[in-house]
């Protein structure tokens, strides 16, 4: 299915949380007009993100029953929110979704979509890390590639690099 | 000191010594002979395998839980390699990352500068990549593809105890090097593939050369196949061990060929076509090779072993797909030198020889990514050992590890 397709199929089905959608300007303009490039996606409500996964793994037409990948973005150091990003790809269809779904940074906390797709542990993992963002119900909430004393969210964008790790300057 | 050793000796008696044999557990047999037995009892063992352990692959520890040979249980712990590429990716400019991308897959670098470019040319739909590059992408894509199987195949083997056809493959994959060599001037970290098209024309007779490749490869595959393939010890090692059923695959997202090898058809190229696939495939170029069980059950070690003995085969035949369609031309799109690439976001998934690797860019128009997200297969197929672990033998976690043909700079990234 197409892009549009896709988005008036989750209407249709009522999929809880979809905000809206976001689609990239035609290729054939010139570079100057506005409008972003590359891919579109759906904005969902970061509270109702585990029932709109369920929707998106559990309907026949939509079928997207593998998650690609689940991390987050810091859009600016000024921004009041993150962004998880989640891809979706359909083995039977043979297309993909992108979601994005908003969340305040003051806030992060964010329900574990691991009960849907066990893929997402180790992708939740990361992002917890990598952005401070709990996941709630993520059997396994260790640090996986930080140390475990690592302090602070590395790839937030308000991070200042450690001065020194256990007296080691790295200056 | 004697005293005491004189002392200790007097004060044992012989009603204090116990025979390692037991009366009860002796038993008498029909024919009227005595038979002991033992009743053992083992208690939980932890074994740390890694991080500096030759089936790793790399630095990565495996925390092995098991009561005699039995895993009971079995943890992950990476990091060991971790070098913040995607960190780097948001401070450097947009043509100075194409290094770091050789250095995630070292065994696949051609096919991790493909998908960084395509995914940084998806935010320039008014690029025009030139039909040679496209085609010099696919091959040198291939042949690496071929390269990191091979690679694969060899220490799978030397894993499992079988050391000859590991050098057997590395003279194969020696050759590919050097074509490389000729082509980009590196053995490992190509950076060959740019934004927009490719670096470098092919030299003269190179193409000649591969072509030649091919026909030695053929007869080649057929001395692995012969060796290791249905070697009865290695089949003995992998059949019936680690097997993943197709609904496990899906849950944990595998891709590439530990997904063809539980018997999932999909194949990224075939499937949802970038660059040349599509047209290749529709002229018959290639075939997508799936696991079928045919030395235990479906999903096992041998089953994704053998699927990518049989994609190097399909290698081949999209390499001389291309050399019969390729034609002379340009090489490289219009690209400036100091790249500001349009705001907005991509994510662009191709078929690496693991799997999918996914890169997300999101661009605010600058000349630096705001994030640059890497997708490794090696990280998401990884996450399947822990549950594949428990339950089998120790012996066999070496299998399960080498089967999922990790790369450790991939996991950490």
């Amino acid at each position: 299915m197409e892009f549009q397709a896709i988005h008036d199929r989750l209407k249709a089905q009522g999929a809880p949380g979809l905000l809206g959608f976001d689609e990239p300007r035609p290729a054939n303009k010139k570079e100057k007009d506005p409008g972003r490039a590359g891919m579109p996606f759906v904005t969902v409500d970061h509270t109702q993100l585990v029932e709109f996964l369920r929707v998106c793994r559990d309907d026949d037409k939509l079928a997207l029953d593998i998650l690609v990948d689940l991390t987050a973005s810091d859009p600016s150091a000024d921004s009041e929110e993150l962004w998880i990003l989640i891809q979706l790809l359909s083995l039977k269809h043979r297309h993909r979704l992108a979601i994005k779904a908003p969340l305040p940074k003051a806030a992060a906390t964010v329900a574990s979509a691991t009960a849907i797709y066990r893929a997402a542990q180790w992708h939740e993992r990361e992002c917890a890390e990598m952005y401070g963002i709990t996941f709630e119900g993520n059997p396994d909430p260790r640090h996986i590639l930080l140390p475990d004393d690592w302090e602070g969210y590395p790839l937030r964008k308000d991070y200042e690099f450690p001065r020194e790790y256990h007296g080691i300057s790295c200056e | 000191m004697t005293d005491t050793v004189g002392k200790s000796e007097v004060e044992q008696t012989p009603q204090d010594y116990k025979p390692s044999i037991r009366p009860e557990e002796q038993r008498t047999l029909p024919s009227g002979e005595k038979e002991f037995f033992f009743d053992v009892t083992t208690s939980d063992l932890e074994v740390n395998m890694g991080p500096q352990h030759p089936a790793t692959h790399g630095v990565m520890r495996v925390l092995i839980r098991c009561d005699g040979e039995l895993v009971t249980g079995a943890q992950a712990h990476l990091g060991y390699l971790h070098r913040c590429a995607e960190k780097i990716g948001e401070n450097v400019e947009w043509l100075q990352y194409l290094p770091y991308t050789d250095r995630y897959d070292y065994l696949a670098s051609m096919n991790n500068n493909l998908g960084y470019s395509l995914a940084v040319e998806a935010l320039m739909p008014e690029l025009e990549i030139p039909r040679r590059a496209t085609l010099l992408r696919t091959i040198c894509a291939e042949l690496n593809r071929i390269a990191s199987h091979l690679v694969a195949i060899g220490t799978y083997g030397l894993d499992i105890g079988a050391f000859t056809p590991f050098l057997y493959a590395f003279r194969e994959r020696e050759w590919i090097q050097a074509l490389f060599e000729k082509i980009c001037g590196a053995r490992l970290t190509y950076s060959y593939i740019r934004i927009g098209g490719v670096f470098n024309d092919a030299p003269p007779g190179w193409l000649q050369e591969v072509g030649h490749f091919c026909d030695v490869f053929e007869e080649k595959w057929k001395e692995y196949h012969d060796l290791l393939a249905v070697n009865h010890v290695f089949v003995m090692r992998t059949a019936n061990v680690g097997v993943i059923p197709k609904e496990m695959a899906i849950d944990f997202g595998l891709t590439g060929p530990m997904l063809r090898g539980s018997g999932v058809d999909f194949d990224l190229r075939r499937d949802m076509p970038y660059m040349a696939y599509g047209e290749a495939h529709e002229a018959g170029a290639f075939d997508v090779p799936l696991g079928e069980g045919k030395k235990g059950a479906l999903g096992d070690c041998w089953d994704r072993f053998y699927v990518r003995m049989l994609e190097m085969k399909e290698c081949i035949k999209l390499v001389r797909w291309c050399l019969e369609v390729i034609e002379d031309g340009p090489i490289i799109g219009d690209v400036p030198k100091v790249l500001k690439v349009p705001a907005g976001e991509a994510y662009v998934g191709i078929e690496n020889p693991r799997g999918e690797l996914g890169h997300y860019v999101h661009s605010d128009g600058g000349k630096v990514a705001v994030r640059c997200r890497v997708r490794g297969p090696s990280f998401v197929n990884l996450a399947v050992v822990e549950e594949l672990m428990p339950g089998s033998l120790l012996a066999d976690s070496v299998a399960i590890i080498g089967s999922t043909d990790i790369v450790i700079g991939e996991t950490d990234r």
